[in-house]
């Protein structure tokens, strides 16, 4: 399991048959309750002794998540987020069909991924016009021209207060309250929900943009003053690498809005496509499956985007190490 | 940092330029507006409808359904939504109900937000399991959750205020984790040297160094969870059955297209998100005053 990549720090303390052995058995005997229930196919009469024996299994896989994760190796890095995803999953689904919860109420996960390959169709074009043409195009949008607005405003002492107040303020507005009008004045289509992600992306870009802009260190452009650097090179050399961590925060929080602003906003009104419109409808005939499907491909595809994020930001402004305590 | 506010109270008050800049806003508006209007009202004429005036320009201003509504209209809306404040149809009584949702919820947040952050911080383990699906969950698209939250917990007898207030927490508490816990990282090791010094156990370095030391960093992400926390109760009640709220106006008020009403209604949820903002604001200055000057 952790073979490989171990660094020094890891090499002491490899997760080895301490964690894969409660993992798999907690893994596996959780799997066999579903597959068991699975067969039995009413839920039992008596569903003390199925709860007890998930959350034995669960404290077991609790521990074999704990010392999988001791250690710096790639694999103490990733098995214990996957294992808790894998573990809980399957919890649920043995819980649910325990209890014989309807699926009205809240399909089993199994349930779920049986609607996501059946629906899949239907569902990536929908993930393609919520995400690429709604939530990635408006994000865009609304970074270029919060970018264009916070350099207008870092160059005009003027603007710097008497719009950035406003930014501040329009920044604390709740977007979903915007939603409907746009919807109302641009129209239907995918356009106007584009709109609204892009102003949603706008306001922090523009607010972090320009602290991020005078956020350089006095010693520092003092220093590029002594070198006769020209305005263009202090910008380029000081300016935007002291302001890169301040935008790429405001991205990691756009771009966690942006999806779900996109899906909001479908909410007021859709030409029928897109993972809001689907939901709504399929709420509407009480086929939560295929809501749960909508839900995980949309967290899916925001987890993505937010990794993107976060990779482009190691790569052009690597964060410094915290004070580890 | 420091250099900011330096030079900004040497530039004097903002009042100035953002006046101006509302100036031009506003006369930026009227050809806006009747640019906006004028393509749908001759649309409307077009089709023979009697809109009671002769030409499209004329007729700009006086649309029952506006794209962007006049400034005379605009005063009507807001004169007929809030003239009897206490009314349970007026915006004023529905905005302070979706505020208080919206308190309840950063309130709850908060709580889970603190918990989450002290066992993010003290255990790595922990971190490592959660971290990635904490992040996926803001990805979640609330507005599907939120009928069903309601109808399951409509099943245990939960109705009403509390829902909402729960939507709002789960959209609130990640700003509020996340903060946090890089709030509690925060003392350096030089601090954290000095308490090992003093021989403190792990409880005493947490609760007066890292908890006092989180504080700044707790009320910045307050700031950006209340406006997330609104937006939570604003979306819980457009997706539950409500009878009151922003939120339920909003979605009985874009099904009959008033979109005048819309204007007024997104007004005060604009007002209502920056008073809250404001309240956190106040709370900061009353518990951490040596911050105040800045």
């Amino acid at each position: 399991m952790a073979s490989g990549a171990v660094t020094w720090r890891g090499a002491a303390r490899r997760p080895g048959l301490g964690a894969a052995l409660p993992l798999a058995l907690s893994g596996f005997g959780l799997l066999a309750l579903a597959v068991a229930l699975a067969r039995l196919g009413t839920p039992p009469t008596q569903p003390q002794p199925w709860l007890i024996g998930v959350l034995a299994l669960l404290l077991l896989g609790v521990l074999g998540i704990r010392s999988a994760a001791q250690g710096e190796s790639r694999a103490a890095r990733v098995l214990p987020a996957a294992f808790t995803l894998l573990l809980t999953v399957l919890a649920v689904e043995v819980l649910l069909r325990t209890y014989g919860v309807p699926a009205g109420l809240i399909p089993t996960p199994s349930r779920v991924l049986t609607a996501l390959w059946e629906a899949r169709t239907v569902l990536l074009q929908d993930t393609f016009y919520t995400f690429v043409l709604e939530a990635l195009l408006g994000f865009v949008v609304g970074t270029v021209v919060g970018l264009a607005l916070a350099l207008l405003v870092v160059r005009f002492r003027f603007l710097e207060r008497g719009l950035l107040p406003y930014a501040a303020l329009f920044s604390s507005v709740p977007i979903v309250a915007l939603a409907p009008v746009v919807v109302k004045a641009v129209g239907l289509e995918w356009p106007s929900k584009m709109v609204v992600v892009a102003i949603t992306v706008l306001f922090p870009v523009v607010v972090n943009a320009v602290r991020g802009l005078q956020a350089a260190q006095p010693l520092h452009l003092d220093l590029l003053h002594t070198y006769a650097a020209s305005p263009a090179q202090t910008f380029r050399t000081v300016r935007v690498p002291t302001a890169l961590p301040f935008v790429f925060n405001a991205l990691k929080v756009g771009s966690t809005l942006a999806l779900i602003s996109a899906i909001v906003a479908e909410f007021f009104g859709t030409d029928g496509h897109g993972l809001g419109f689907r939901i709504q409808i399929e709420v509407g005939r009480f086929n939560l499956a295929v809501v749960w499907a909508a839900i995980v491909l949309a967290s899916v595809v925001g987890l993505a985007f937010f990794g993107l994020i976060s990779a482009l930001e190691r790569r052009f402004a690597p964060v410094p190490q915290e004070g580890q305590g | 940092m420091t250099a900011a506010p330096a030079r900004g109270r040497l530039a004097g008050s903002p009042l100035l330029p953002m006046l101006a800049v509302l100036v031009v806003a506003v006369l930026l508006y009227l050809p806006l507006m009747l640019w906006a209007n004028v393509g749908p009202a001759a649309r409307a004429l077009a089709s023979g409808a009697d809109l009671g005036c002769p030409t499209a320009l004329a007729c700009a201003t006086q649309l029952r359904n506006p794209v962007l509504p006049a400034p005379g209209q605009l005063a009507q809306g807001f004169r007929s939504l809030s003239v009897p404040p206490t009314a349970p149809t007026s915006a004023p009584y529905n905005a302070v109900v979706t505020g208080g949702e919206t308190l309840l919820g950063l309130v709850l947040a908060t709580g889970l937000g603190l918990v989450l952050a002290a066992l993010l911080v003290l255990s790595r383990s922990f971190e490592r399991a959660t971290l990635p699906w904490l992040v996926a969950s803001q990805t979640v698209p609330i507005v599907a959750i939120a009928p069903m939250l309601a109808v399951l917990l409509g099943q245990y007898g939960v109705q009403g205020f509390l829902p909402k207030a729960l939507i709002a927490a789960y959209i609130a508490f990640f700003p509020i984790a996340v903060g946090m816990s890089r709030g509690l990282r925060s003392p350096d090791a030089l601090q954290l040297d000095l308490m090992r010094t003093y021989s403190a156990s792990p409880g005493r370095v947490f609760f007066q160094l890292r908890l006092p030391a989180s504080l700044p960093y707790l009320f910045t992400a307050l700031k950006v969870a209340v406006t997330a926390a609104l937006v939570g109760s604003i979306v819980a009640e457009i997706s539950t059955i409500s009878f009151s709220g922003l939120g339920k106006m909003l979605a009985e008020n874009s099904r009959a297209s008033d979109t005048i009403a819309l204007w007024v209604i997104m007004a005060y949820g604009a007002g209502l998100g920056v008073s809250l903002v404001a309240l956190v604001g106040l709370l900061e200055r009353v518990v951490t005053p040596w911050r105040a000057g800045r």
